[in-house]
C-alpha cells in the first residue's frame, strides 16, 4: 500500500506538471480523480466479465469496460484479482478503492456499498443443445430433466417456474458441467446467467437458445459507501460516454457475438465462432497445465512431510503402555479418516475461520486438510510397521538397559520403515490424486487448471483427457521410482 | 552375599495368577536351574526378574536395587542384568559387531574404538571372532545364540539370565551353545537359567528348582532333586523327560 501511496503521489505530480503544457487530450471532466491510480478488485473466473487467457492476462467485459472508462476519463486502475468474497472484504477494508466483478447490484450490498448505473442487464435464460429440435418453449420441458447451476439466478428462476412446468431440477457447481449434461442428454435443457450462456455459445459450446432471456439482476459497480465518490462520478460519466460512442457495444460484442446480446435479443449457435484448433488449444493451455502440476507437486510433498511427522507422533502415541496417549491417537486416526477429504476441506477452509473469525488462505487450509487426512493413514502405517517388528527386538534392546525412547528410535524403526515402505508409496500416490478434491475451494492445482481452461473454452473432453494423461504419468514414474528405492532398501 | 532375592512375588494376567507367591534366594557364583512342565511360570518368573513383566505383588531384589519400587532406575538396574532369549533376538540390521557394542556406545559412552575392541574379545570368548562383520541373517541357531550371549556379556552383568537358550536350536548345535554357558558357570558368573536340559542342569547347576502351578515345588542340590525327589509332580515330571 505504501508503494501505491507513493505511485499515487508521482502520478498526481506528473499530471499537474502536464496539465501546465495544456491538456491536448480529450478533458476529462472530473479533475478531482484524473491521473490517479486506483486499485479495483475482482473476481478470479467469471467468464466471461473476468478470466484468465491463454496468457494468464485478465480479460473479459468487466476488465474492458473499466479499462476503457479509465481511459476515457484520464485515470489509472490496478488490477487485483482476488475471488468475489475477498474482494467485497477488501473494498470494506479499504485495501482496494472499487470492485468490478459481474456483481448484481441488491438491497442488501447498497447498506454496504455505493453502485454505479448497472452496466449490464444480466437474468436467466434458457439453453439447449444446438441439435434439439423438440424444446422450443418452456412448455416442452413437462417431464423432462433440467439442469442449473447452484446459486445462480437461473437456479432461482427454473425453481419458481418447475411447478407450473412439470419438470424436474438436477443441480451442478460448474457451468461447464451444465452444457455438458445437457450435452450429454442428461437433461434436456439448462437455465443459466444470460451473459455466461452467452459467451459459451460465443465459444462454440454446442449450446442454443430459444426463448427470450428473463428479467433479473443489474451488474454495478462498486466502491465503499461514501468514499471515492469521484471515482464512481467519473465511472457513471464514461459508461454513459462509451455508451453513446459505441465502444460498449463494441465489447460486448467481443464476448458474447453480437452488438444486441447486451439485451440477450439474439444469440444462438450457429454464429458461434469457429473452435480453435484442438491441438492448439492443449498446447497453449500447457503452461497452465505445468504450472497446475508443480502445485500439485509441491502441496502433496509439504503435506506428506507433515503427515509423516505427524504420523510419527501419532503412531508413537499408538504403541505407547499409556492409555491416555493411546486414546488420544486413535481419537486422531478416528476423525480424520472418518471424515471424507471434501469435507474436512470445507470444514477447514469455510466452517472454522468463519465460526472464530479469522481468515485463512487457500493454501493454508489445502496444506492441513491433506495433512490431517494424509496424517491419520499413515498413523495407521506406522502402527502397523512398528507392530509388525518382532516384540523380542524391544526386549532385547530394553534387557540390556536401553530405554524406551531410544530403542524405538534406533532397533525397532529402522526395522519397521522397511515394512512400511509399500504403504508410504501407496499412501503418497493417494494424497497426489487427493490434491484434485481440493480444487473445490479453489486452489489452483492441475485439475483446477484444467476446470479453469474450460471455463473459458468448455473443451471438456480434450482438457480432462489432457489432466488425466498427465496424472498418469506423473504416478507411474513415482512409483517406478519408489519401486526402485524399495527394492534397494529391502535389499538391507 | 544375596544377588538377587525374591519375597512373595506374584504376578497375574488379568485374573489368570500365573506366579503364585514365590521365594527364594540367588548367591553370588550360584547357577540356578529353573525346571519344570509347560505353564509352570517358569519363564513368567525369569522375566520378573528384570521386569520384562511387570511385578504384580511381592518384592524382587537384584543387588541390592529393589525392583518392585516404583522409583527404582529400571534400566540403570537392566544394565547389570544380562539376559539371553529363546529366539536370539539379535538386531537384524546390525552386524554381529554392532548387535555386541550397541549398547556399550548407547549407554556406558564408550567410544566405537573401546566398544569394538571390547566386542572383539567377547567374540573371541564364543568363538566367533571371523562373524565380526557378518549379518545375523548369515549364521546358524548355535552360532546367533553365541552372539546374543556375547551381547549380554557387554554390559558387564552380574547377574545372567537364560530363558530357554537351546530350546530353538537344531540338537547339533545345543553343545556348542552349552559350552559357552558352562565356561560362564566356571568364571563363576551368577545365573538363572529356565531350561529342558536336564544333563546341563545336573552337571552345571549348583542348584535347581523345580516349579508347577505357578509355586516353587521343590529345590535342592541337583543330586537331591534328580537323584532323590521328594514331591509327587516333581518325581512324575521328572519321568516324563529323562
Amino acid at each position: 500500500m505504501r508503494i501505491n501511496k507513493k505511485l499515487t503521489g508521482f502520478m498526481v505530480l506528473l499530471v499537474f506538471l502536464f496539465s501546465f503544457a495544456g491538456s491536448l487530450a480529450p478533458a476529462p471532466v472530473n479533475a478531482a480523480g484524473s491521473g490517479k491510480t486506483y486499485v479495483i478488485g475482482t473476481d478470479t473466473t467469471f467468464a466471461p466479465f473476468e478470466y484468465q487467457d491463454a496468457n494468464g492476462s485478465f480479460v473479459g467485459i468487466d476488465m474492458d469496460l473499466i479499462h476503457a472508462i479509465a481511459d476515457n476519463q484520464g485515470f489509472k486502475v490496478q488490477i487485483q484479482s482476488l475471488g468475489f468474497n475477498a474482494a467485497l472484504q477488501a473494498l470494506q477494508s479499504g485495501n482496494v478503492d472499487g470492485v468490478i466483478a459481474g456483481m448484481s447490484i441488491t438491497d442488501e450490498r447498497k447498506k454496504v456499498f455505493d453502485f454505479s448505473d448497472s452496466y449490464f442487464e444480466a437474468g436467466p435464460m434458457m439453453g439447449v443443445a444446438a441439435n434439439n429440435y423438440t424444446i422450443e418453449s418452456y412448455e416442452d420441458l413437462r417431464g423432462q430433466r433440467v439442469a442449473v447451476k447452484a446459486g445462480t439466478e437461473g437456479a432461482t428462476f427454473a425453481e419458481s417456474i418447475r411447478g407450473k412446468y412439470g419438470f424436474a431440477l438436477v443441480t451442478f457447481d460448474d457451468s461447464s458441467q451444465l452444457v455438458d449434461e445437457v450435452k450429454a442428454g442428461g437433461s434436456a435443457a439448462l437455465f443459466e446467467d444470460y451473459p455466461v450462456l452467452a459467451y459459451g455459445i460465443q465459444q462454440g459450446n454446442g449450446i442454443k437458445t430459444v426463448t427470450d432471456k428473463e428479467k433479473g439482476g443489474s451488474y454495478g459497480f462498486a466502491v465503499n459507501k461514501g468514499r471515492n465518490p469521484e471515482l464512481m462520478q467519473m465511472f457513471n460519466q464514461g459508461l454513459a460516454e462509451l455508451k453513446s460512442s459505441g465502444q460498449y457495444d463494441e465489447i460486448i460484442a467481443k464476448y458474447l457475438g453480437s452488438a444486441d446480446a447486451a439485451s440477450g435479443a439474439d444469440i444462438d449457435g450457429e454464429q458461434a465462432a469457429p473452435q480453435a484448433n484442438r491441438l492448439e488449444l492443449i498446447w497453449q493451455s500447457m503452461p497452465a497445465f505445468m504450472k497446475g502440476l508443480g502445485n500439485t507437486l509441491l502441496y502433496t510433498i509439504v503435506s506428506l512431510v507433515f503427515a509423516f511427522i505427524l504420523g510419527l507422533i501419532f503412531g508413537s502415541m499408538k504403541v505407547s503402555h499409556n492409555k491416555v496417549l493411546r486414546g488420544i491417537a486413535t481419537v486422531f486416526v478416528d476423525i480424520f479418516r472418518g471424515i471424507p477429504l471434501l469435507i474436512l476441506a470445507f470444514f477447514i477452509y469455510f466452517a472454522i475461520p468463519q465460526a472464530f473469525g479469522f481468515k485463512m488462505e487457500i493454501w493454508q487450509a489445502s496444506v492441513l486438510t491433506l495433512t490431517l487426512n494424509a496424517g491419520a493413514y499413515v498413523t495407521e502405517i506406522i502402527r502397523g510397521g512398528i507392530q509388525s517388528i518382532d516384540k523380542g527386538q524391544m526386549e532385547a534392546a530394553r534387557s540390556l538397559g536401553v530405554p524406551y525412547a531410544n530403542t524405538m528410535r534406533k532397533i525397532v524403526l529402522p526395522q519397521a520403515i522397511k515394512v512400511m515402505v509399500p504403504s508410504f508409496i501407496n499412501q503418497m500416490v493417494i494424497t497426489l490424486k487427493d490434491t484434485s478434491i481440493l480444487s473445490i475451494i479453489g486452489l489452483v492445482e492441475l485439475a483446477q487448471s484444467g476446470k479453469l481452461v474450460i471455463a473459458r473454452t468448455y473443451q471438456t473432453f480434450d482438457v480432462y483427457l489432457t489432466i488425466a494423461v498427465m496424472y498418469l504419468i506423473v504416478i507411474t514414474i513415482l512409483t517406478k521410482i519408489a519401486d526402485r528405492l524399495e527394492r534397494r532398501i529391502s535389499r538391507g | 552375599m544375596d544377588k538377587v532375592k525374591v519375597v512373595g512375588l506374584k504376578k497375574s494376567y488379568g485374573s489368570n495368577e500365573v506366579l503364585k507367591g514365590i521365594d527364594m534366594e540367588v548367591m553370588e557364583g550360584e547357577v540356578v536351574c529353573v525346571i519344570g512342565p509347560s505353564g509352570s511360570g517358569k519363564s513368567t518368573f525369569l522375566r520378573c526378574l528384570n521386569l520384562l513383566e511387570e511385578i504384580s505383588g511381592g518384592q524382587v531384589i537384584v543387588d541390592d536395587y529393589d525392583l518392585s519400587d516404583k522409583k527404582a532406575d529400571i534400566n540403570k538396574i537392566r544394565e547389570n542384568i544380562g539376559m539371553v532369549f529363546q529366539n536370539f533376538n539379535l538386531f537384524p540390521h546390525k552386524t554381529v559387531l554392532q548387535n555386541i557394542t550397541f549398547a556399550p556406545i548407547e549407554l556406558k559412552k564408550q567410544t566405537k574404538a573401546e566398544a569394538d575392541k571390547q566386542a572383539m574379545a567377547l567374540l573371541e570368548r564364543v568363538g566367533l571372532v571371523d562373524k565380526a562383520n557378518a549379518y545375523p541373517a548369515s549364521l546358524s541357531g548355535g552360532q546367533k545364540q553365541r552372539v546374543a550371549i556375547a551381547r549380554a556379556l557387554a554390559m558387564n552383568p552380574d547377574v545372567m539370565l537364560f530363558d530357554e537358550p537351546t530350546s530353538a536350536l537344531d540338537p547339533e548345535m545345543v553343545g556348542e551353545v552349552l559350552g559357552v554357558m558352562q565356561d560362564l558357570a566356571r568364571e563363576g558368573m551368577t545365573m538363572i537359567i529356565v531350561t529342558h536340559e536336564m544333563g546341563f542342569a545336573r552337571e552345571v547347576g549348583s542348584r535347581v528348582i523345580f516349579m508347577d502351578g505357578g509355586y516353587i515345588v521343590e529345590e535342592g542340590t541337583p543330586e537331591q532333586v534328580f537323584g532323590n525327589p521328594k514331591h509327587e509332580r516333581t518325581i512324575s515330571f521328572l519321568e516324563k523327560v529323562l
